[in-house]
């Protein structure tokens, strides 16, 4: 993939990221709180972005939502085919829910 | 508590009916609502189409303590507590919030939602008196526990799981293949 390409689709990212956790936010903000893994702060900057700051955000050239799984048991979890009964996601959305929200500072 | 005001009776018939479609008993509803008992009973009737069941609710703790429940009652515990730690939902709405993130989970992974809603607000009464929530020591997971337990040495069962754990959830999918093929 060339570069133009894939600031292009970076871009597109970005926008899908945005549009789809401002529609979140905006029909049930706790929800989307549980969901996308922020503050309540943070989903309301994102909730009151007006269209033209989305694209604006949208058009930069690194990505705008990030890996939430820092953790190497999350992710060995989530990758992991079903064991009989252990359950992996459900056991990854209990260690998920344990975890910080992401924050403005 | 009588309720004067016609929009605060509004919005606990609406609290009223949330609760029984998601599968409240009359007790919660009597203990989290304003209303009366002849008006819940009623509005049961009508929301459901039959009369509540009657008796004792599931009163024992140790319900929460086994293997499968435990990992339900965990994910729920989490995920409210994530909401109260995260939003300005408190009390009865935290619940609800929790219960129906809880089912949506439960469905997305094709479980089976074995915490009803009369437990699930059981269980938050038993937090803090006779369950509480240990850290796995291996995960890090907040999971159950009895609260008079020695816990510090705590590992949770999803992290050493019994040996017979989910044996009938294998067998739960094998037999609706079964029935498709024999269909």
């Amino acid at each position: 993939m060339n570069t133009p390409d894939m600031l292009g689709e970076i871009k597109e990212l970005n926008l899908a990221y945005l549009v789809l956790a401002q529609q979140m936010v905006r029909e049930d903000k706790s929800e989307a709180v549980y969901r996308l893994g922020i503050s309540e702060e943070l989903a309301d900057i994102l909730g009151s972005l007006t269209p033209g700051q989305v694209l604006k955000m949208a058009a930069t050239s690194v990505l705008l939502c990030r890996m939430r799984f820092d953790d190497r048991l999350i992710l060995g979890l989530l990758t992991s085919h079903d064991k009989a009964g252990t359950m992996p996601h459900s056991h990854a959305a209990i260690l998920l829910a344990g975890q910080p929200a992401e924050n403005v500072a | 508590m009588r309720n004067k005001s016609v929009v605060s009776e509004g919005q606990q018939i609406q609290l009223a009916i949330e609760l029984i479609n998601l599968g409240a008993r009359l007790q919660v509803l009597e203990t989290e609502t304003s209303l009366s008992r002849e008006r819940l009973l009623k509005l049961y009737k009508e929301v459901k189409g039959e009369s509540p069941s009657k008796g004792m609710l599931p009163f024992s703790a140790d319900w929460f303590l086994s293997w499968q429940q435990n990992v339900h009652s965990a994910l729920f515990v989490g995920i409210y507590k994530y909401l109260l730690a995260h939003t300005g939902l408190r009390g009865i709405h935290a619940l609800v919030k929790a219960y129906r993130l809880y089912l949506e989970h439960v469905q997305a992974s094709s479980l089976e939602p074995i915490l009803t809603l009369t437990r699930a607000w059981t269980l938050l009464r038993f937090l803090d008196v006779l369950l509480h929530t240990v850290k796995c020591k291996r995960c890090g997971g907040d999971f159950i526990a009895h609260r008079l337990e020695l816990n510090h040495e705590y590992v949770c069962g999803l992290c050493r799981p019994p040996s017979r754990a989910g044996k009938s959830a294998r067998r739960a999918p094998d037999a609706v293949q079964a029935a498709a093929c024999a269909g």
